[in-house]
């Protein structure tokens, strides 16, 4: 029983998202570690489908100035 | 025909004369490829995730637009990177025709939300979606990328 593992679900299944806008950064934060590094899918359970379309999100909006490449522990 | 959408920053220090002077100008320059502007608007100013130029703040600058001449695309996407009061710029392809942006107006009663419902509803109606080839949309939705600009549809 201590070790029994939650359940995994796709965040976006779950919540009927199709599309990932790179400009939604409240959401795309929820799948990065504070480093800024994108999380990997056996973390989050997202499923592979929407982990491609998350990641495509996440490195656009990094490339605008959006999200950091790296986040460091102050500015 | 496709859509895009780019996404800019200008200088947030920029009085609002010179602001619209800069939105007009590339207005003007994306014009020469033959698109047609759907949207262009001051998206947000926000803080930047890390320092371009030295600047720590940003106005984003949000711009949709029915794609024309491909090659002429290419033309406005160096003259964007020349351009400098653009801090950075990137255009995306869109999978369906952007919405016309209203300015958001806070509805005071419910009477007033009721009025923009079906004033929306209307617009819904007389702008049918386009539902030429929706297989053709779909596969250019699997692999979109910035660089596809430079490829003929």
């Amino acid at each position: 029983m201590a070790f029994q593992s939650r359940n995994k679900f796709c965040f976006f299944k779950e919540n009927g998202i199709s599309e990932i806008d790179y400009k939604d950064v409240k959401l795309l934060r929820r799948f990065v570690n504070d480093q800024g590094k994108i999380m990997p899918r056996r973390v989050t359970g997202t499923s592979a489908k929407m982990h491609r379309k998350l990641v495509r999100a996440i490195k656009r909006s990094r490339s605008i100035a959006l999200m950091p490449y790296v986040e460091r522990g102050t500015d | 025909m496709s859509f895009y959408e780019t996404l800019y920053i200008v200088d947030p220090n920029l009085e609002n004369n010179s602001l619209e002077k800069t939105m007009n100008e590339i207005g003007k320059e994306l014009e020469k490829t033959k698109s047609k502007i759907i949207n262009h608007r001051i998206w947000a100013k926000k803080r930047l995730a890390y320092s371009i130029e030295r600047h720590k703040y940003g106005s984003y600058i949000l711009l949709q637009f029915e794609g024309g001449d491909q090659q002429k695309m290419v033309e406005y996407d160096t003259w964007m990177r020349l351009n400098n009061s653009v801090l950075r710029h990137m255009t995306v392809l869109l999978n369906d025709k952007p919405e016309i942006y209203v300015e958001e107006k806070k509805p005071e009663s419910e009477s007033e939300e009721q009025i923009l419902k079906e004033s929306s509803d209307k617009e819904q109606l007389s702008d049918p979606v386009d539902t030429s080839d929706p297989e053709h949309k779909e596969n250019e939705s699997d692999d979109e990328k910035t660089t596809e600009l430079k490829e003929a549809e």
